[in-house]
């Protein structure tokens, strides 16, 4: 019995470090997601009018830029959500 | 002959800029001819998509250099092959990587990019760039360029593509520091496409974009330096003596002071010179004498050239001999 206690102490504790560095990266993460969306639509910004960078930088570049093109597709299609998900990370409800 | 033709540093590039139909081709020529004469192994390369330098020297020429006489080699370059070679071999690159990105129509992309504004300014500086890295073959290299709009943006691209690249290195720096103090908590971070696992990478050094961006860095940098340096380029403008070429010169003279690039010289092509007097001439000839005084009112400090009208124009080695040793001075 107490090592079940134990058991689950410890699953609390460790479900506690969790959230706390959740916590703390949260916005890190909202951060970075911006800034890789912004990297690639700056590259990619003929799509949208933006002026872009030399065109062979941009083809140099594109070989590896999967992960910035998800983020920035993602943006596209999640695009009404991104004041819900600030609302959310500042805790407005 | 002007210090300005001969190679200080290793080679010596020429640049020879000007209106449309005022004779860059011919000048250009005539000095490649000229310099290979006087012993320097000299390579003249055609930028103008309307090609004429084959004409010129009476060759047929490809863009791989070809040896015209001792010393002196020539090619043209194809704008338009190179810009669809170069993006077709891209598409292939990028399709085989990005087949599940469907929002994005890639071939729709290129069909654009080949025909997007500017491809045509970074296709010509890649091709200048190209040619500038395998500088050391060559004693001087002449570059025969397209009318004056064309050039004067081409030269000032290596500037303006250092501010892009030096802003996008700094947005770049913004991620990974940011997905570096995240794996710092959390540890490796992995991302998943279509069941395949990568690695974000965290370090500049690991990172494909970073080393991407800081190598375009150093070869645009690399052209900036030469372009800027005195001895290493210059540029001879050519012009008529009518007021148009006149405002053209100027205004390619104010901004390549803007981009640092020395301007050395002012070829007066196709001046008028008649022994008896014609009437019906006259006007022209006071418009012609107005425009050389302006000019030499005007370039302070740079070379000036009258070459007169030919009754034929100098075509074929032979001929350009005498033009080139004009131009380039004598010994």
């Amino acid at each position: 019995m107490p090592k079940r206690v134990l058991e689950n102490i410890r699953a609390f504790l460790k479900g506690f470090a969790e959230s706390f560095k959740h916590n703390s990266t949260e916005y890190l993460e909202f951060e970075l997601r911006e800034l890789e969306n912004v990297f690639a639509l700056t590259l990619m910004g003929e799509f949208v009018g933006i002026p872009s960078p030399p065109t062979t930088l941009v083809i140099r570049l594109l070989p590896h830029m999967t992960r910035e093109l998800y983020v920035m597709q993602r943006r596209a299609v999640e695009m009404d959500d991104i004041l819900g998900e600030l609302a959310g990370m500042f805790e407005i409800t | 002959m002007r210090e300005f033709f001969l190679p200080k540093k290793d080679y010596r590039v020429v640049f020879f800029i000007g209106k449309g139909g005022v004779g860059k081709t011919t000048s250009s020529a005539a000095a490649a001819v000229a310099l290979a004469d006087r012993g320097y192994k000299t390579l003249i390369v055609s930028l103008d998509p309307a090609h004429n330098l084959g004409d010129v020297l009476m060759e047929k020429l490809s863009d791989k250099p070809k040896k015209i006489a001792e010393n002196l080699y020539a090619s043209e370059l194809d704008m338009e092959k190179l810009i669809k070679s170069y993006l077709k071999h891209l598409e292939e690159n990028l399709k085989h990587m990005y087949r599940y990105l469907t929002v994005i129509n890639l071939e729709k992309y290129f069909e654009v990019l080949s025909f997007s504004p500017g491809i045509e300014e970074y296709a010509t500086l890649e091709a200048v760039k190209e040619i500038l890295m395998k500088g050391d073959e060559w004693d001087v290299i002449v570059f025969d360029t397209p009318p004056t709009g064309l050039t004067l943006r081409v030269l000032a691209l290596p500037r303006i593509s250092l501010i892009w690249t030096d802003k996008l290195i700094e947005i770049r720096r913004a991620i990974l520091e940011r997905r570096a103090a995240i794996a710092n908590i959390h540890g490796e971070q992995e991302f998943v496409v279509e069941g395949e696992r990568i690695k974000l990478p965290t370090k500049e050094e690991e990172d494909p974009v970073m080393k991407e961006l800081k190598a375009y860095r150093k070869e645009v940098a690399f052209v900036e330096s030469v372009l800027t340096d005195p001895d290493k380029t210059s540029v001879v403008a050519v012009m008529n003596p009518e007021m148009l070429p006149l405002y053209e010169t100027e205004r390619a003279y104010e901004s390549l002071k803007k981009f640092r690039i020395p301007f050395n010289m002012i070829v007066m092509n196709k001046v008028f010179e008649l022994k008896g007097k014609v009437p019906e001439l006259k006007a022209k000839l006071e418009a012609q004498e107005r425009v050389l005084r302006e000019v030499s009112e005007k370039f302070k400090g740079v070379d000036i050239v009258k070459i007169p009208i030919f009754p034929e124009e100098p075509r074929g080695v032979e001929r350009l001999r005498e033009l080139g040793g004009a131009i380039i001075g004598e010994r």
